[in-house]
């Protein structure tokens, strides 16, 4: 199962602070005895925040290093230096928060930026130095894991800035707070920012877009797999051309995620036509990043729709369900995953047969006799599969009604008349 | 001045002999007709004894001819002495009597048709044999002989009415004019010809020993000029001052040299001989390399004449001896340089200092631009000998000489950027990597090794390049590695997608099929290939046919067919490849055209076997094509498929005859093979397709043919249940599992993939593992008709869409009911497929990645 673990890959595409919850998941994974496997994490943990002004989470982090019983004195300064940088921080921006708590003076800000600044210059003498302390003092308090409060400083510094290098960086930090917040309405929305400045300012650096694009991809695995509402908007994200070149081109493990959430995503959609069209992408996408990536969840993907080997499909899935459970992002989705993969092998399965062994198809879908029997059942009232069980045989018997050439010819001129209407209407224009 | 001199110290002795010259031309010429008598009689015993042999040699035949042995060690041993003479001296001078011979045939008979030509030949060979400068004696005497007897003729032509006919006075003609333009280059032999015949004839022939090489060198050219200068014309120096060789006159002789260049009626081989004494005599590295510099722009000079003769080999060689000599004065006299921008000094008398505050001597002159020519030279001579002699073998070895100094090039000009101050123009560098990159990109890594190798060994000690370690290049994929991406970060245009082509041809060449194709498509060349130049375009479709020749090595017969399809489908591989011209039938191609495209063929060594090409494009047309032939069958939309033109084509042809005797070449095999596919009997298609000889020329032959015998197998079961499904009902897996001689889970596959694609109206029984065909699914004649009516009508609606798009800019984003492509950017592939590919019916074959959108086709050819 190592070989398929993607920890590394990821991690040089997170910040250190995304990093940590998939440390703390790895490190959880390990069973309680292993000693020395536990105290590698620690260290892993501790390295990874030796930079960051958690302090106290450091030192006890250190002190469980060195099986100390509290905290190394350094980290007592180093304490004693964030708070009173702290408090610096905080009276440096103090001015310019109290204006903006202010109604009045939040009433008389416009859209444009400059015009802003200008009138806070005149009216509260705001210099931009101002402005950038916020900047840093977000920073500051997201570098402390005060996520919140840096989203919030991060928020007015972007209303105010015109420095557009250093908004384009509150974009990303605030991304990042929101994550860490689990605010993920908020974090999508910041998704849409940052994905828009990487199309936009960075249009003549391909090779930038590139990384940005592969930064943003792997830090919107967050959203992706913990909230249900936004998913759909991501996903479009992400078989969106730029982002699936991005994705084929500097990060190929993402076909897992990408895979993964495509299947289990089956019941959820609003239209089974979006549905299946995203389930043609990426079996296309798989077959073409074979050659570069491979994993449990692609070869099922592979082996079900390329090669039509609903064995190896079945082996492949009990791959991957343990590949999901032992995953970070994955492994809420693991039982939802199963069970659609479950479905696409027996929908393509009664498609292709017209007579199948119901003992045969219960092997096949990893489940017992009766079980398999109910399954099916449910399978024939879900999908209105012209089917019947042939209960003395042991059987299913399908029926597959050839589609009629009336109905081909219907369907093909059906939208016809719409696209020319809207084509005359676009000639009048 | 005289060669007993020169023992002494020869430079103060040349020197006042020169203002002596300077001061008074008649003395200069007394001495000079001295020197020569003091030359021919200390001679005379050794040449004797030389020209009887070679006379000898002439008129030997038979079984004297074993005698030679002998004799050719006796003047093996003059020759250790005498430098300048080569081993095939006897031969040519053998030749040249016997061209002699025929002249003077000619003569008896009075046939001047003849004697023109064999007067041109004579010509030939003897400035072939007196490359030291001298002409052979028998020339001379031929020369005036012949000479005498035209003077002969013409006077008698004049009194005798009778008129001669066309071709004799033609030849009559021409040799008159030869033969003053001769005889005025070589005045001075033919005057002391005449003067006295004998005393010439015994005179010296061979070029003294080399000790005295020099001086007796001057002493020919001083009387040449003076001579020259009595006859009141001048080729060489300024206004009747003889030319002496010495260190201090070397800039005045450099520019006569230069003045003279490009005028017409200069004799180059002269002043490349002048120059050759001079780069002798030159003492000081800085008059050395200014020697050597404009010894090598007359070189090149040579061969400017006519674009269509390439150098000749020696001067060739010379001209890469005098680079190698050029670098080798840099290296060891670092404080001279020779850079593009350096000013002309102009003084001749003072050579330029060493200034304070300055680090080097700069000299003009563009040592990447000579490197490059050297290549083109070598590539126009090689385009002009016939590649299955053994001299383009022998020519082709001096590739790795040309290799080794176009290293020591960039090792020189990064030695030169290491010095800031001197603001080398990255262009030149850039140039001179791009060079050495064209001369490995498209060998096995084998041979790039051992080019690498001896490049490393004359590269001088504890040089290292910057641009490429000598650690980090041993191995020629890093090699090419470093070339390109040097190349890609501080090149642009045209060489940075010179670069590209060149890494994709490399790593298709080396099996790396995907990552040449992933590279080819990020480097969204297809799409700006028809704005490069054409040779650009050449490497473009070279290197897109090696992308595809790899695909089918991997067995990816789908990628190959695409890729090779625009190339090969064109019928036109050859100028695509610029390997042949084609005869045009139909468009009229002026000289011009035709000289051009002479001028861009390449070389035989880089070709690709186009018979090999053929021979896998068609293997790939018939896999992708006899199925689906067979799947559309009897429909109305039959037309609408093709996959390969040029193989239906070929197919309909075959089939047409009415006896086909046994396959001859390879596209009867495979014409067999499709036809014996379409029947269903895989064995014997897979019968002619390994019977092709040429699958030989492919590396791991036995992998390719089992390979294609399972791509075959495959295909045939395809191709059976298209064909035969409607006269079954049902069909056990088993059946056709042993026909096919597949596993039944293979079976099961393909058939599943055939329902699931909707190709095959059947559905698989897994009790009894049957596949059972399903009834009433032909379609009657209306019922196609209408199918094909109501897509008609969506093309139309869709061609309308795009025009309208088209016409609006953009700005109609009404249209795109799908959102975007589904794949633009970066991998280019499927932004044609991206509309239609959602709709079933329309029948489009979307390539996914591995659709090359060039179109860099016609324009290549068009130029």
């Amino acid at each position: 199962m190592a070989e398929y673990d993607l920890l590394p890959k990821l991690v040089g595409h997170l910040d250190r602070h995304l990093i940590f919850p998939l440390v703390e998941f790895a490190a959880n994974q390990v069973p309680e005895d292993d000693d020395a496997k536990n105290l590698e994490f620690t260290r892993v943990k501790y390295e990874l925040l030796k930079t960051t002004n958690m302090t106290d989470f450091i030192g006890s982090l250190k002190a469980e290093l060195d099986g100390l019983d509290e905290a190394p004195a350094e980290f007592n300064d180093k304490r004693q230096k964030v708070l009173s940088r702290l408090e610096q921080f905080e009276d440096e921006t103090s001015k310019i928060t109290d204006l903006l708590g202010r109604e009045e003076v939040v009433n008389n800000l416009r859209s444009d930026k400059v015009a802003n600044l200008e009138f806070l210059k005149k009216e509260h003498d705001v210099t931009i130095e101002n402005v950038n302390a916020l900047y840093d003092f977000g920073n500051f308090q997201y570098s402390c894991g005060n996520y919140a409060a840096a989203s919030e400083l991060l928020y007015q510094f972007r209303v105010l800035s015109t420095d557009n290098d250093k908004v384009a960086a509150a974009t990303w930090g605030k991304l990042a707070s929101e994550i860490l917040t689990t605010n993920w309405k908020e974090a999508v929305e910041e998704l849409q920012k940052v994905k828009e400045s990487i199309d936009g300012k960075l249009f003549n650096n391909p090779l930038a877009q590139l990384n940005n694009r592969t930064w943003l991809i792997h830090w919107a695995l967050f959203p992706l797999f913990n909230d249900d509402s936004t998913r759909d908007q991501l996903l479009d994200l992400f078989f969106s051309p730029p982002f699936i070149n991005t994705i084929q081109t500097s990060c190929p493990w993402i076909l897992r995620y990408l895979a993964a959430s495509v299947i289990t995503g089956r019941g959820r959609t609003r239209s089974t036509g979006q549905y299946q069209k995203q389930l043609k992408d990426i079996v296309r996408i798989v077959k073409q990043e074979a050659y570069e990536y491979t994993d449990p969840v692609t070869d099922f993907v592979r082996a079900l729709y390329i090669d039509f080997d609903f064995e190896e499909a079945q082996r492949q899935l009990s791959l991957a369900e343990e590949i999901l459970k032992s995953d970070f992002f994955l492994i809420s989705t693991a039982e939802a995953f199963v069970d659609a993969a479950r479905h696409l092998i027996s929908e393509s399965y009664c498609k292709i047969h017209a007579r199948i062994d119901i003992k045969d198809l219960s092997a096949r879908l990893g489940l017992g006799q009766d079980e398999g029997e109910k399954w099916i059942v449910n399978l024939i009232r879900d999908t209105r599969v012209d089917a019947k069980i042939d209960y003395k045989e042991g059987t299913v018997v399908m029926n597959h009604p050839p589609s009629s050439v009336y109905q081909q010819v219907i369907e093909r001129t059906k939208g016809a008349f719409f696209r020319t209407q809207v084509l005359s209407a676009a000639v009048a224009r | 001045m005289s060669r007993f001199f020169t023992g002494g110290d020869s430079s103060s002795e040349s020197s006042s002999d020169e203002e002596e010259l300077y001061s008074s031309e008649e003395e200069g010429q007394d001495q000079a007709q001295k020197d020569d008598s003091d030359e021919d009689e200390s001679e005379e015993e050794e040449d004797e004894s030389e020209s009887e042999s070679s006379d000898e040699e002439g008129g030997r035949s038979g079984a004297a001819r074993f005698l030679r042995g002998e004799d050719s060690e006796s003047e093996d041993s003059d020759e250790d002495r005498v430098k300048t003479v080569k081993s095939a001296k006897d031969k040519r001078f053998q030749e040249l009597e016997s061209i002699i011979k025929a002249i003077e045939n000619g003569q008896k008979i009075n046939d001047w048709g003849s004697i023109s030509n064999e007067f041109d030949k004579l010509n030939r060979h003897a400035s072939k044999v007196g490359e030291s400068g001298k002409p052979p004696k028998i020339y001379i005497r031929a020369l005036v002989e012949l000479e005498d007897f035209m003077n002969e003729t013409i006077s008698k032509q004049k009194v005798t009415p009778k008129k001669m006919n066309a071709t004799n006075a033609r030849g009559l003609n021409a040799v008159k004019q030869k033969i003053k333009k001769v005889t005025k280059d070589y005045q001075t032999q033919v005057d002391a010809f005449k003067a006295d015949e004998d005393e010439f004839m015994k005179s010296e022939d061979e070029a003294p020993a080399p000790k005295v090489r020099k001086p007796k060198a001057t002493d020919t050219y001083t009387e040449a000029a003076a001579d020259a200068d009595e006859e009141g014309f001048s080729t060489i120096g300024k206004g009747g001052k003889t030319l002496q060789f010495t260190p201090e006159s070397i800039f005045k002789h450099l520019r006569g040299i230069m003045e003279s260049r490009g005028k017409k009626n200069t004799d180059r081989l002269e002043q490349i001989k002048i120059m050759e004494k001079l780069y002798s005599v030159a003492v000081t590295p800085y008059q050395q390399i200014r020697v050597l510099l404009t010894l090598v722009s007359a070189r090149f000079d040579l061969s400017a004449g006519g674009t269509a003769t390439s150098m000749p080999l020696e001067q060739w060689k010379a001209a890469e001896q005098d680079i190698s000599n050029l670098f080798e004065v840099l290296n060891k006299n670092q404080d001279h340089i020779v850079f593009e921008g350096a000013e002309e000094w102009e003084d001749d008398e003072k050579p330029p200092t060493l200034q304070d505050g300055e680090k080097y001597i700069k000299v003009p002159g563009s040592i990447v631009s000579y490197i490059e020519r050297l290549d083109d030279e070598l590539t126009r001579s090689l385009q002009s000998i016939d590649p299955h002699t053994s001299e383009y073998i022998e020519r082709l070895t001096d590739e790795g000489s040309l290799y080794n100094v176009i290293f020591r090039g960039q090792l020189y000009y990064e030695h030169l950027r290491k010095d800031s101050s001197l603001e080398t123009p990255q262009d030149s560098v850039n140039r001179i990597v791009m060079r050495r990159l064209e001369h490995v990109y498209y060998k096995p890594a084998q041979v790039v090794k051992i080019l690498e190798e001896n490049a490393w060994k004359t590269a001088p000690a504890g040089f290292e390049s910057t641009i490429t370690p000598q650690a980090d290049v041993a191995d020629a994929t890093n090699l090419l590695n470093v070339l390109c991406n040097y190349l890609f970060i501080n090149s642009e245009g045209i060489i940075r997608a010179r670069a590209m082509l060149c890494q994709i041809y490399f790593l298709a060449l080396h099996d790396e099929y995907y990552r040449a194709r992933d590279m080819m498509l990020m480097s969204h060349l297809q799409e700006t290939i028809n704005s490069f130049d054409v040779l650009t375009q050449i490497l473009y479709n070279r290197t897109l046919v090696q992308v595809g020749l790899c695909a089918f090595r991997k067995g990816l017969v789908y990628d190959a067919q695409n890729t090779l399809q625009e190339i090969c489908g064109s019928g036109r591989q050859k100028e695509l490849l610029a390997q042949g011209v084609m005869i045009q039938r139909f468009a009229q191609v002026s000289p011009e055209q035709e000289r051009l495209e002479k001028q861009r063929q390449l070389p035989f060594h880089m070709h690709i076997n186009l018979e090999l090409l053929e021979c896998v494009y068609l293997t790939c047309s018939m896999l992708l094509e006899i199925p689906l032939l067979a799947q559309t069958g009897s429909s109305p939309d039959v037309k609408k498929r093709v996959i390969s033109k040029t193989y239906r084509r070929m197919l309909e042809y075959h089939e047409r005859q009415i006896f086909t005797g046994p396959p001859e070449n390879t596209r009867d095999h495979v014409m067999q093979a499709s036809r014996a596919l379409a029947a269903g009997e895989w064995k014997k298609s897979i019968n002619f397709v390994h019977s092709i000889k040429i699958w030989d020329l492919m590396p791991d032959t036995e992998g390719i043919k089992t390979m294609l015998s399972k791509q075959i197998q495959e295909e045939g079961l395809r191709t059976y249940l298209f064909t035969y499904a409607p006269f079954y009902d049902t069909l056990a897996v088993t059946t056709l599992s042993s026909m096919f001689e597949l596993e039944d889970r293979k079976v099961a596959a393909i058939v599943s993939k055939m329902i699931s694609h909707e190709e095959l109206a059947a559905a698989l029984d897994q009790v009894t593992s049957t596949v059972i065909f399903r009834k009433g699914v032909e379609l009657s004649r209306l019922q196609s008709l209408a199918l094909t009516l109501s897509d008609k009508a969506a093309q139309l609606i869709e061609t309308n869409e795009r025009t309208l798009e088209q016409r609006t800019q953009g700005t109609a984003n009404a249209f795109d009911r799908r959102g975007q492509n589904q794949r633009g950017g970066a991998r280019g592939g499927g932004q044609r497929g991206g509309r239609g590919g959602a709709r079933g019916g329309g029948g489009q074959r979307q390539a996914g990645g591995t659709q090359f959108t060039g179109g860099a086709l016609g324009a290549a050819v068009r130029g």
